[in-house]
């Protein structure tokens, strides 16, 4: 989510880049993905370039709005507004 | 369940390190064209130098720079979506800034060996790449390094083909390095 969400504005992220930021291996990163496709935050597109299979992903708006809820709620937790 | 006030910190900090990965590919992807341009540029420049007498090597390079510097704001323009507005100008000055130390150098050195005057802004602009990748992105250390490397190379081992070899050594190894900072 936050790979995606750091490169909102370049549009549909290529599985090898993501993979290069998250640092994921293969399967870890598309089990997450499929994972947040299913609550959905994330669409993914798949496709051909050539004879290649490229499988894109992007953050819905939903997904945009969860993860700045997210990001809000740990902020908040370290600033003491909660937690311990 | 809520989470501890660690657990949230260290959460934010691997979400400050992903988007730092993302600003750093992103930096490697915006780069890779102008390193590709330059290392043509370095090419056209040193076999120039080999082919024309000393005293036309300014000419060649004040031509070859302005080309230089009108395609990477070009360039630059063209990666303006995927890049932060002030890189292009950050790039500028950072060659023009070495170009102006090598003609400073030159000009209280005045260096009578032809081939010290060949190598030395290879020295210069490796020492910059890997300044760079030492203090913000990694692989331009190793960018620096092979650059610094075959201009010492080519000084000691190539000396009577120095131009040739630095227009192969030198300007390939920005090529391929724009090539590598590409597939980041």
């Amino acid at each position: 989510m936050a790979a995606l969400h750091a490169e909102r504005e370049a549009g549909p992220v290529e599985f090898s880049r993501l993979k290069a930021i998250t640092q994921a291996t293969d399967g870890n990163l598309g089990s997450h993905l499929t994972t947040l496709e299913k609550a959905g935050y994330v669409e993914i597109a798949k496709d051909f370039v050539g004879k290649r299979p490229r499988t894109r992903a992007s953050l819905t708006q939903v997904g945009a709005k969860a993860f700045r809820r997210h990001v809000d709620y740990l902020r908040a937790v370290v600033e003491g507004v909660d937690g311990d | 369940m809520g989470i501890s006030r660690s657990e949230a910190a260290s959460a934010l900090t691997d979400i400050e390190s992903t988007a730092g990965r993302s600003r750093l590919l992103r930096g490697y992807h915006y780069a890779a064209p102008i390193l590709m341009l330059w290392g043509l540029i370095w090419a056209v420049g040193y076999t120039a130098m080999g082919l024309l007498a000393t005293n036309r090597w300014g000419l060649i390079w004040l031509v070859l720079d302005i080309v230089g510097v009108v395609s990477t704001i070009l360039l630059s323009r063209r990666g303006q979506g995927a890049a932060r507005g002030g890189q292009t100008w950050k790039i500028l000055a950072g060659c023009g800034a070495v170009a102006a130390f090598c003609a400073a150098v030159f000009a209280m050195f005045q260096p009578t060996s032809r081939e010290a005057a060949l190598a030395f802004p290879g020295l210069m602009t490796g020492l910059v790449y890997a300044g760079a990748g030492i203090a913000w992105a990694p692989r331009y250390l190793w960018i620096g390094a092979a650059l610094f490397a075959a201009s010492l190379v080519g000084f000691f081992v190539f000396q009577p083909w120095l131009a040739y070899w630095m227009a192969a050594a030198g300007g390939g190894a920005l090529f391929v390095s724009g090539l590598w900072l590409r597939r980041a």
